[in-house]
C-alpha cells in the first residue's frame, strides 16, 4: 500500500487538483452572503438543507477517517466507534449544560475523555483478534449508550436520561457557517493526522501489526502500546466530532449520538473509499453520505422508485444501499480511491481479478 | 572462585516449556559465546522451534532462566528482547504482505535494536544495505507476492538482520530449498556472520550444520542429547538413534 510505485502520476495530480477545487468551492461558497448566493442560484451550500448536509458530510469524513486509523491502517475492525462519538458529545454537552463551561473550553475535553476511555477498554479488547475484537467492540459501543441513558444518581438521571440533554444555543452570528467550518476543520485535521501517521515510524509499526502482528513484535514493535495508541487516536478524533455535534445540534440523546448504524456507515465509507489510504475514507464519506441522503429523498434532486409506495421507500433505500455495498466489497475491495489515484482503470478485467481475490 | 571472565553472550539455564502435560522443552542448558555460529538439530518435535520461541520472548518460560550478556531476559515481551539485540526469523515465513521487499526490511531497521534506532529515511537506507548483503537488491521494489520461496526466506533473514542484532536466531531458513539454493543461502549466512553477528540456527540439512557451524546442539524430546563439534556430534550413537531409530542405528553399527 505504502510507497508502491505509482504508475500514472498525471492522473493522480489531476485527481488532487479536482479534489482541491471542489473542497475550496465547498468551503468558500458559504462565505458569499447566503441571500446573494441564493439569488444568483449558486447551488451548493446556499440552501439551509445543503448546508446541514455538508456539515454532516464533514462529520462523517472525521468518523470514517478516524476509523481508518484503527480499522484500516492497524487492521483491527472496530465496530463500536460510535461509543467515542457519544462520549465526546456527552462530555462537551455535560460541561456546557451542567457545569456552564463555554463551548470552546468544553470542546477539547471531548477528544481527551474519549481517548482515555478508548485506552482503558482497548487494553483488554485489543488482545482479541479478528471477529472476536469486532464483536467485543460492538458490545462496548452498545453498552456505553445504554449506560449513559440509564445511569441514575439519587433518583435523578445523571446524563439527562431518556429525555436527553439540552444545551444552551451558542449566541453567535452565522451559527450554521461557524459549525460548518468547525466540522470541516476537524475533517481536514483528521486527514492531516492520517497523512502524518502514514509517514511516521508510528504508522509503519501499525501497518506491520496489520500485516503480521507476531513478526512485528519480534522486530521490536511494541504491539500493545501501538494498538492502544491507534485506538485512542481514532477515539480522540471521533470524540472531537461528537463534541462539535453536541453544540451544533443543541440536543443530544442516546438515539442521535449512539446510533448503531453509524458504526456500520463509517466502516462502509472507509471500505468504499479505500482503507489504509489518506483520502479514501473521506472520498467514501462524501459518496456514501450523498447516496444515503439521495435515497432517503432529502436531496432537492430526487426521484421516484418504480412500484414502491412512499411508505416503503426508506426500506427499499436500505436494500439498494445494501446491495450496492455488497457489490463494492466484492468488486472494488481496494476502494474507489484506486481509480481516482490513477493506479488502476475500471475495466472488466479489474472486476474479474477483484472477484477472484475476494472469493478466496 | 570465578575469574572476572565476561559471561557468555547467551546463557540458557534449565529452560522448560510445557504445553498441557507435555514438556516440549525440558531443562535445557547451553551457552553461546559472542561471535560463535551454533546449530541446533534434532528430529521433528524435539523442541527446537519452541526453544527459539522461548529465547525470543514469544513464549513465557515455565522454568529456568535465559541471560543475554549476564542479564536475565526471561519473561520479557518479544519487542523488548528484540530491542536488546536478539533478531529472529520464522520457519514459516511471515512477511508483511502488502509491502515491498524494501519496506519489509525497512520495518526491521526502523524498530529493532534500541541502540541502533533511526529515522524513517536512514532506516530505508539501511534496508538497502541489508538487501544488498542478502542478494535481494535487484528485487527491492517488488511486492512480497512477486518473490519466490527462496527469496522470501532471504527476506525473512534480511528483516531480522536489519534490526542490527548481536544474536541472530534462524529457524530452518534452508528448509524446502534445492541444493543450489542451499549453497547460496549458506553464503548469505556466512556473510551475515562475517559482519560480527552471533548466529544460532535450527537446521535439518546436515550439510548446513557441518558446513557452517562450529558447534552443534542436538535436542531430542525437549532435552539436550549431545553437544560439541558437528562432525563428532553427528557420529554419536545416541544422535543416530534419535534420528534414524534404534534398529537402523544397530544395523549401521554392525555393518
Amino acid at each position: 500500500m505504502i510507497g508502491t510505485a505509482t504508475s500514472n502520476r498525471r492522473w493522480r495530480r489531476a485527481f488532487l487538483i479536482a479534489g482541491a477545487i471542489l473542497a475550496a468551492y465547498a468551503l468558500l461558497a458559504p462565505l458569499t452572503s447566503l441571500e446573494a448566493a441564493q439569488s444568483a442560484n449558486v447551488p451548493l451550500l446556499a440552501d439551509k438543507l445543503w448546508f446541514r448536509i455538508a456539515t454532516i458530510i464533514a462529520m462523517f469524513i472525521v468518523l470514517a477517517t478516524a476509523w481508518n486509523i484503527i480499522g484500516g491502517i492497524t487492521g483491527y475492525a472496530a465496530f463500536g466507534n460510535v461509543a467515542f462519538f457519544g462520549i465526546g458529545a456527552y462530555t462537551t454537552g455535560m460541561l456546557i449544560a451542567k457545569a456552564k463551561w463555554p463551548f470552546l473550553l468544553a470542546l477539547p475535553l471531548a477528544p481527551i475523555v474519549a481517548a482515555a476511555f478508548a485506552a482503558l477498554v482497548g487494553l483488554p479488547l485489543l488482545r482479541l483478534r479478528g471477529h472476536y475484537f469486532a464483536v467485543a467492540s460492538l458490545g462496548v459501543g452498545v453498552a456505553v449508550g445504554e449506560l449513559v441513558q440509564n445511569i441514575d444518581y439519587g433518583g435523578q438521571p445523571v446524563f439527562g436520561g431518556a429525555s436527553g440533554l439540552f444545551l444552551p444555543i451558542l449566541r453567535i452570528d452565522n451559527r450554521g457557517l461557524f459549525f460548518f467550518y468547525l466540522m470541516s476543520a476537524a475533517a481536514v485535521f483528521s486527514i492531516a493526522v492520517t497523512w502524518w501517521v502514514l509517514r511516521s515510524q508510528f504508522g509503519y509499526g501499525l501497518i506491520a501489526i496489520r500485516e503480521n502482528e507476531e513478526a512485528a513484535s519480534v522486530l521490536g514493535v511494541n504491539t500493545t502500546a501501538y494498538k492502544v495508541a491507534a485506538f485512542a487516536l481514532a477515539a480522540a478524533l471521533t470524540g472531537l466530532a461528537g463534541g462539535i455535534f453536541s453544540q451544533w445540534n443543541v440536543f443530544i440523546n442516546q438515539d442521535n449520538v449512539f446510533p448503531i448504524e453509524y458504526n456500520v456507515q463509517m466502516i462502509l465509507m472507509a471500505l468504499l473509499g479505500g482503507t489504509g489510504t489518506v483520502f479514501g475514507p473521506a472520498a467514501g464519506a462524501v459518496l456514501l453520505q450523498l447516496l444515503i441522503q439521495f435515497l432517503g429523498g432529502t436531496l432537492p434532486i430526487s426521484f421516484d422508485i418504480p412500484f414502491v409506495s412512499a411508505d416503503a421507500r426508506p426500506i427499499v433505500a436500505q436494500v439498494i444501499l445494501g446491495l450496492l455495498l455488497v457489490g463494492v466489497v466484492i468488486f472494488v475491495p481496494r476502494g474507489v480511491i484506486d481509480f481516482f489515484g490513477g493506479r488502476t482503470r475500471l475495466s472488466m478485467s479489474y472486476l474479474r481479478r477483484s472477484l477472484r481475490e475476494t472469493s478466496l | 572462585m570465578s575469574t572476572a571472565a565476561a559471561p557468555a553472550q547467551l546463557e540458557v539455564r534449565g529452560v522448560t516449556k510445557r504445553f498441557g502435560g507435555v514438556a516440549a522443552v525440558d531443562g535445557v542448558n547451553f551457552e553461546i559465546e559472542k561471535g560463535d555460529i551454533v546449530g541446533i538439530i534434532g528430529p521433528n518435535g524435539a523442541g527446537k522451534t519452541t526453544l527459539l520461541n522461548c529465547i525470543s520472548g514469544v513464549y513465557h518460560l515455565d522454568g529456568g532462566d535465559i541471560k543475554l550478556n549476564g542479564a536475565s531476559i526471561a519473561g520479557m515481551a518479544p519487542h523488548r528482547v528484540a530491542r536488546l539485540g536478539i533478531g529472529r526469523t520464522f520457519q514459516i515465513v511471515k512477511p508483511f504482505g502488502s509491502m515491498t521487499a524494501r519496506e519489509n526490511v525497512g520495518i526491521g531497521a526502523l524498530f529493532g535494536s534500541a541502540h541502533a534506532r533511526r529515522g524513517v529515511k536512514q532506516a530505508f537506507a539501511l534496508a538497502d544495505e541489508v538487501l544488498a548483503l542478502v542478494g535481494l537488491k535487484a528485487k527491492a521494489d517488488q511486492p512480497v507476492s512477486a518473490l519466490t520461496i527462496p527469496d522470501r526466506k532471504r527476506l525473512e533473514v534480511a528483516r531480522a538482520v536489519a534490526t542490527r542484532p548481536q544474536l541472530l536466531l534462524l529457524d530452518e531458513v534452508m528448509a524446502g530449498l534445492n541444493n543450489v539454493e542451499i549453497d547460496e543461502a549458506l553464503e548469505m549466512v556466512r556473510s551475515v556472520h562475517a559482519t560480527g553477528v552471533t548466529v544460532l540456527l535450527i537446521e535439518h540439512v546436515m550439510r548446513v550444520i557441518v558446513g557452517v557451524c562450529r558447534r552443534a546442539i542436538v535436542l531430542d524430546s525437549g532435552q539436550v542429547l549431545a553437544q560439541g563439534e558437528p562432525e563428532v556430534v553427528l557420529r554419536d550413537e545416541r544422535v543416530i538413534q534419535a534420528y534414524l531409530g534404534e534398529r537402523y542405528a544397530k544395523r549401521l553399527k554392525s555393518s
